[in-house]
């Protein structure tokens, strides 16, 4: 069962980006008022907002956490062109300050020329590496060489999408056998049909990021992108929140049967593809385990994903966005299947999948 | 005719008609103005000045007005504004300090009509009295606002801002004898027109420069400013004290504001430097512009509406040399692309969920036309061509939590606490984990255990009088043993107090899991007390279990069940008897390894009787029983199929638990993986305590080094407090164990507590307890100890 827990956010406008750190204690949000906002869960469970403070002179369209090996840091993207690195300060706060963390910019990534649209921080093993992309189709990738020292970002690698690019997603992946992958959507809304989802990877021996794959099918504007946690699977799992949600499976095909040096080829599977929002969908979230999607579309309501034993994806449950808590039989049917069949991935998402699927679609 | 386009344009319709076009200009503009019937466009810049007639599809050059043979100076235009009331009548405004009027209506090449050399500098605008048709207003740079009747020779009046340079002067709509001026440093003048010798209202309205100004042309008396400080600012000019009402953050220095006609709260804004584009804002929604024009490749110099009464239509001249009409329905909306939610995945299935107001409340109202945001909003403010969306949006946030008792990822930190991963027989260790997950209600991560260890340490179906033999022998000389297993047997089958005893004692094993345990002393202690194990006892305890519990599972321990029963009348397999167990050896080594488990001790001293035993058990194991390598790459597949699962927990737990046997069987590229993921998992659970043992029992070396990786530990010898070089743990200087426990005088390995005051310490457990009963240093150096 899920308990809603409603936030007075108070920010002056929309808010267009939440996110967790890497231990889910902390949460970050932003907002078209130019400011993010950290908040710290208390023993008891409430959130309380530890800082807000004026980041941009823009919207702000995305925050993101670091991992907390470089500490704590943010990094948020705006219209305004800019995105920037946050660091947290603690101590030396006076009495004033007490409670309230204090968060300095680190550096502003200027070199987009138009609206930066996402940003995201590489998986840990890469070292503190940061990739950005903007309206204008550019994805940048940057690097902090000296990670105690985070106002150096050289910029590392520019790939030139060619379409306006509104998300991006690195492939978390901790494998050696898994070269650093990224995925772009693009919000293109132009009539020309082109896929509206590109991977790029990066090759070790011309040391450039090169296209690997474009999702032919997704021709719609892509909104949000996300590949699922890999936790040691062979194949990666990527959500795409278009008009509807998609769910694509990339396996790589076997580094021996390629010639060696050009990308590698995948085998990509749409598994699964659903229009219950009716409506564009805005985000898409994965679980810890990479097991179950959130994503969330106009129509207010979060829905939750998840396969069976036989990679069935089903629905199974729905979220009001309001902050009330969740009633209707229907969905409280769904929700408490959510919670259980959790528990176990493989035996009882067979039954509450199919169930829950019938009483939602 | 006004009257006629005026009407039809607040009809929906309007006169104008048009598409979004451009033309290129041979040089740079700074300055455009529009005629009043909205058919032509003045250009000016440093090296042009030029009128377009507006077409249908394109601009057609009409006029250059830059005519002479020699170029002058006066041509070089920084403004340039054409009069409202008299379609013949220009003004510029040159760079040299000159304000020129253009006569339109002069029949000869050259319309040049009057000139002002009156401003030492350069005339940054100039500007027509709205209604009177002679005056015109001019601010300059070195600081002074002149009035020219255009009927006298010279200025009527001059104004002095008393300070920097002017910017932009403004008549008001509202008032006949008002103006408007702006400064560098700030400030807003406002002048009476009659009364030249002191501004009638001053105030500071941005940090840095004011670059422009307007007037709302609905007669409101709002004035809007815009700033280097990249901010436009609207002002109510009714009160006494000019009030901010609203204020908009642009991204750059604003230099040109204009109010958009039939709409009361927008307003088009461009920028002096970086920013090319043109935003068009409403400000009530001060964050983010409600459209946005992208076309120019430079500067924005100039923008006007085409006409007074028609939003629609936008000029812009721009330092790329080119001359834009604007269409308003081709203009890009940032607030349509953006997303207007928020949603992630909280680490314990969580989510975080942020929505427009809009979205979440008003459920059934928008349920009419789904997707209609996907239809670009013009077709909206068609409808409605004056004002249009929600003025203010705000998001409803909001966290779903999953309840305590049923978060979503309990499970995985439950499992990841109590599983035990070594220090044990592999029969116990599976047995362990199995109830484990059981007890969690994961049913087939606990058939898996169970059939581990059945595939790996029970002899299986074995025979009748073998199994006699051994369960002789070990019930009458391994009493312990014995009743060890049972034990667990029995808290496996549900009873609460000896489950928690067990679990208890698997804790405490865990924690004590020393470095000296190496993972391969182990193995070969499991294997050979697998051996020992009265098999059947335990095998037709957990069969009858399955049955009885795990009717889902039953399919799948069918599946495998056959497999191994199969061998029974199959061809025997041949094996180098080297895979399997030996006795003798094992027992040699066992010898030798310094483990101090009870268990063990007992195995050890009945080495003589056991040794029989295992040869017989080990003979007949080859000739009945499919040896585990059989299963390795069924094991192997199950693995990758929990690890595809998103269970990597399971994956790295049978790894480490399996060791050698399974090891040589998944490529060690594939398990690093696992590790990696796993570690990660845990790390992101906060439980280091488990993260590192993962670490060191892992087999990986990628993996083990990663605890060595950039860890440096600098001792320094709590008797000298130098440095020790050694190391051991004798400082080589004062010759004494460097960190001895104050309590029990034992050298300290592992945690070593101390007092920062004194620098006594010693074991943690110690420690604590002696701070119970006194808060001197145990040392007796009579320091009175603070521990944090």
């Amino acid at each position: 069962m899920f308990v809603a827990r409603s936030i007075a956010a108070d920010h002056k406008d929309l808010i267009h980006d939440v996110s967790f750190d890497f231990h889910g204690r902390r949460m970050a949000t932003c907002s078209s008022d130019q400011s993010v906002k950290v908040w710290d869960k208390s023993e008891s469970g409430d959130w309380h907002c530890t800082a807000s403070w004026k980041t941009h002179s823009g919207s702000v369209w995305r925050v993101t956490w670091a991992h907390p090996e470089f500490g704590q840091v943010l990094a948020s993207c705006s219209f305004d062109r800019t995105a920037a690195v946050w660091e947290e300060i603690v101590g030396e706060s006076n009495d004033k300050l007490r409670g309230q963390s204090h968060w300095v910019k680190r550096t502003t990534l200027v070199d987009s020329r138009t609206s930066v649209t996402d940003v995201k921080f590489a998986p840990k093993h890469m070292g503190l590496m940061l990739a950005t992309c903007s309206a204008d189709g550019v994805v940048r990738i940057y690097e902090a060489p000296d990670v105690m020292n985070l106002s150096q970002w050289s910029l590392q690698h520019e790939i030139s999408c060619k379409l306006s690019c509104s998300c991006i997603s690195w492939n978390p992946s901790s494998s050696r056998a898994h070269s650093p992958m990224i995925a772009v959507g693009s919000d293109d809304n132009s009539p020309n049909i082109s896929a509206k989802v590109q991977i790029y990877e990066y090759n070790e021996n011309t040391r450039k990021y090169a296209k690997a794959e474009s999702l032919m099918t997704v021709t719609d504007p892509v909104h949000d992108i996300s590949f699922a946690p890999n936790l040691g699977r062979s194949f990666h799992i990527l959500a795409v929140a278009t008009k509807d949600v998609r769910i694509f499976t990339l396996k790589p095909v076997r580094k021996e049967l390629t010639s060696s040096g050009g990308p590698t080829k995948f085998e990509i599977h749409i598994v699964a593809q659903f229009d219950n929002h009716n409506s564009q969908v805005w985000r898409v979230s994965w679980n810890i385990t990479g097991t179950v999607l959130a994503s969330s579309g106009d129509d207010g309501c979060v829905r939750l994903w998840k396969a069976n034993y036989m990679d069935n994806w089903k629905c199974t449950g729905i979220l009001k966005g309001n902050g009330s808590p969740v009633n209707g039989s229907s969905s409280q049917q769904g929700i408490s299947n959510a919670s259980l069949g959790s528990n176990n991935p493989n035996l009882q998402n067979s039954l509450n999948g199919s169930s829950a699927s019938r009483k939602h679609s | 005719m006004e009257k006629m386009a005026r009407v039809t344009t607040a009809l929906g319709g309007n006169t104008l008609t048009g598409r979004t076009m451009y033309c290129h200009l041979d040089a740079p503009a700074n300055a455009i103005s529009v005629c009043r019937d909205a058919a032509q466009v003045v250009v000016a810049g440093r090296n042009i000045f030029k009128i377009y007639a507006i077409e249908e599809e394109q601009f057609v050059e009409k006029l250059n007005l830059r005519v002479g043979r020699k170029p002058s100076l006066n041509f070089s235009c920084a403004d340039v504004v054409w009069h409202q009331m008299d379609e013949n009548l220009l003004a510029t405004a040159a760079t040299n300090g000159v304000v020129v009027t253009w006569n339109l209506g002069k029949p000869s090449r050259n319309k040049q009509d009057q000139l002002f050399t009156e401003h030492k500098r350069t005339v940054n605008k100039v500007c027509f009295h709205p209604t009177e048709a002679y005056m015109l207003l001019s601010g300059s740079q070195d600081g002074y606002m002149k009035c020219f009747d255009l009927r006298k020779k010279d200025s009527v009046s001059t104004f002095s801002g008393q300070s920097e340079s002017v910017r932009d002067v403004q008549f008001s709509i509202r008032d006949y004898f008002t103006f408007a001026a702006t400064f560098e440093n700030g400030n807003v003048q406002l002048w009476d027109i009659r009364r030249p010798d002191r501004y009638e209202r001053m105030f500071t309205a941005h940090n840095g420069p004011v670059f422009c100004c307007d007037w709302h042309p609905e007669d409101r008396g709002w004035l809007a400013t815009g700033g280097r400080d990249k901010m436009v600012k609207v002002w109510d000019m009714n009160t006494n004290r000019a009030k901010e009402i609203y204020c908009v953050q642009s991204i750059a220095s604003v230099a040109r504001v204009k109010w958009r006609p039939e709409c009361k709260h927008h307003l088009a804004t461009c920028s002096m430097m970086v920013d090319h584009n043109i935003y068009v804002w409403d400000v009530r929604r001060p964050y983010i512009p409600s459209a946005m024009f992208e076309e120019h490749r430079d500067v924005t110099t100039g923008i006007v509406w085409r006409h007074l009464h028609d939003p629609y239509f936008l000029l812009s001249g721009s330092k790329d040399s080119t001359l834009y009409q604007h269409i308003f329905k081709d203009a890009s909306q940032p607030i349509e692309r953006a997303n207007p939610e928020g949603l992630c995945y909280g680490l314990f299935g969580d989510l975080a969920f942020a929505a427009k107001e809009s979205l979440v409340t008003s459920d059934s109202n928008r349920k009419p036309y789904p997707g209609d945001r996907r239809h670009p909003i013009f077709f909206k403010r068609k409808l409605d061509p004056t004002e249009q969306f929600e003025s203010v949006s705000s998001s409803a946030l909001s966290v779903f939590e999953t309840e305590p008792d049923s978060s979503s990822m309990g499970w995985f930190v439950d499992t990841a606490r109590r599983y035990a991963l070594a220090g044990r027989s592999l029969a116990e260790l599976c047995d362990h984990n199995a109830k484990v997950a059981k007890e969690l209600s994961r049913n087939q991560v606990a058939q898996t255990w169970t059939m581990l260890r059945i595939i790996y340490c029970s002899p299986g179906t074995v025979p009748s009088a073998n199994l006699n033999h051994s369960i002789g022998k070990g019930s009458a000389s391994l009493p312990l043993m014995n009743s060890f297993n049972l034990k667990d047997m029995a808290s496996g089958m549900g009873s609460e107090a000896r489950l928690d005893r067990s679990k208890g004692e698997n804790r405490s094993e865990n924690i004590l899991l020393d470095s000296s345990t190496t993972l391969i002393t182990n193995d070969e202690n499991e294997e050979t007390e697998g051996s020992d194990v009265p098999a059947d006892y335990l095998l037709g305890d957990v069969e009858g279990d399955e049955d009885e519990l795990y009717l889902m599972d039953h399919e799948n321990a069918h599946t495998e069940e056959p497999e191994y029963v199969l061998p029974q009348e199959a061809f025997p397999l041949r094996h180098e008897i080297v895979d399997n167990p030996s006795g003798p050896d094992h027992l040699q080594d066992k010898a030798d390894s310094p483990h101090v488990s009870g268990n063990e001790a007992e195995t050890v001293s009945l080495t003589p009787v056991e040794s029989f035993s295992l040869i017989s058990i080990s003979h007949t194991l080859s000739e009945s029983r499919l040896p585990p390598d059989f299963f390795s790459t069924l094991v192997r597949d199950m693995l990758r199929f929990y690890a595809e699962q998103g269970d990597v927990q399971m994956a790295v737990s049978v790894l480490i638990v399996l060791g050698e046997r399974i090891r040589k069987e998944i490529d060690e590229q594939t398990q690093e993986h696992w590790y990696t993921s796993y570690i990660d998992l845990l790390q992101r659970f906060r439980l280091w305590n488990i993260s590192n043992q993962v670490i060191k029992l892992s087999t990986c070396r990628a993996i083990t080094c990663l605890n060595q990786a950039s860890t440096t530990l600098h001792v320094n010898c709590s008797n000298c407090k130098r440095p020790m070089s050694n190391k051991g743990w004798i400082c080589d200087r004062c010759r004494q164990c460097a960190s001895t426990c104050a309590v029990c005088h034992h050298v300290v390995k592992g945690l070593f507590v101390w007092c920062q005051g004194c620098s006594h310490g010693g074991h943690l457990q110690h420690i604590l307890k002696w701070l119970e009963s006194s808060t001197h240093c145990p040392a007796g150096c009579g320091h009175l100890c603070e521990y944090t």
